[in-house]
């Protein structure tokens, strides 16, 4: 090859001007045999180029990849790309936050929890004197009763002190019978 | 995107992803480990591809975000010579124990010229070198703009040209 050709060509490729093509070139004219002594210093770096670029994984290495990826699960993951679908989700949002913040500024802060049943005091009136009366005959008839039992129970003369000192023996603890 | 693209696109990739992640991390094995990583990763992925612009230049960005945080992360001591094993499998080829010992000067330089770059000049340099990438596929791969791409490149061959004829060890007529 020309010398002076090859020395234009390193200077190109000093300066970033060389194609990839040219670098090739360069690059098989210093792994032969007729480099002149000035440029013999470049060896070193176009010689490193040809080792490294045929640097390579291990020969299994992409069948163990392809082995890797059938036995990996398919995972299913559902994204929303498309635009208008975004735009559908953002509308949809705005909306349920609408109607949120509506409901709650339309709640009367002042209303009480519990709230009255009648809007008529007079009938409300009326319902409650009906509720006691009925309630003062249910504490009625359980009086009557209550005294009736007892006139029942005295007609029995029971003796209650008598019966309040009746002692009841206790049974005698059982005898461990050895076999 | 189909799965079909993520066999005849991506996975015939994996040599140059792999590369990338070994000039980071510098070992071969958590450079394959950082590869798998990232296959794996963008298979589980597949749904979200078609909102994925460019899926190769986003595979050579998520390898180098990950080399880098496995360096960050200590998973790795960082050294300053390539992995032992790397050099026995670079040279296959049947030498001369001279041309041999020559050939491993040789790369102790390059090694020694490489790591005086920074960072970015490092993976600019490895994409355009070894992977012969245009700017453009550079300046995605890495998500840098074109022209800190060119400025990298610049100087990370200005540099490598002034430490390369500088090196005083070098016996220039036994090459």
């Amino acid at each position: 090859m020309n010398g002076e050709y090859i020395h234009t060509l390193l200077n190109k490729y000093w300066g970033c001007q060389t194609s990839p093509s040219e670098e090739k070139e360069l690059q098989d004219f210093f792994l032969g045999e007729n480099v002149p002594n000035d440029l013999k210093c470049y060896i070193p770096l176009f010689r490193y180029r040809d080792e490294q670029q045929s640097l390579s994984l291990s020969p299994g290495f992409e069948e163990k990849i392809r082995k890797q990826i059938k036995k990996s699960p398919q995972y299913i993951t559902i994204r929303i790309f498309a635009p208008l679908l975004r735009i559908a989700a953002s509308v949809a949002l705005i909306v349920a936050l609408g109607i949120s913040l509506f409901l709650i500024s339309k709640q009367d802060a002042s209303k009480p929890y519990l709230t009255e049943t009648y809007n008529d005091s007079e009938a409300a009136m009326h319902q409650a004197a009906f509720a006691f009366e009925k309630l003062s005959r249910a504490f009625e008839i359980s009086e009557s009763v209550y005294i009736k039992t007892f006139q029942e129970i005295d007609k029995l003369n029971l003796d209650w002190p008598g019966m309040d000192s009746i002692n009841i023996e206790k049974p005698a603890p059982r005898k461990k019978i050895d076999l | 995107m189909s799965n079909d693209k993520f066999h005849r696109i991506i996975l015939p990739l994996s040599n140059q992803f792999y590369r990338l992640a070994l000039s980071i991390v510098k070992e071969q094995t958590e450079a394959e480990d950082i590869v798998q990583d990232v296959l794996l990763k963008l298979w589980n992925k597949r749904n979200e591809w078609d909102t994925i612009e460019n899926l190769e230049a986003y595979c050579f960005r998520s390898i180098k975000n990950l080399a880098l945080d496995r360096l960050v992360s200590d998973a790795i001591k960082k050294t300053d010579s390539i992995d032992a094993e790397i050099e026995s499998r670079t040279f296959v080829d049947t030498h001369s124990p001279y041309q041999e010992i020559v050939q491993q000067e040789q790369r102790s330089i390059i090694y020694q010229c490489i790591e005086k770059l920074t960072e970015n000049q490092k993976l600019v340099f490895q994409l355009r070198e070894i992977e012969g990438m245009n700017y453009k596929e550079i300046s995605q791969s890495l998500g840098i703009t074109e022209d800190l791409v060119k400025v990298s490149l610049f100087r990370a061959r200005r540099k490598m040209r002034e430490l390369l004829s500088n090196f005083e060890n070098f016996d220039k007529n036994e090459w």
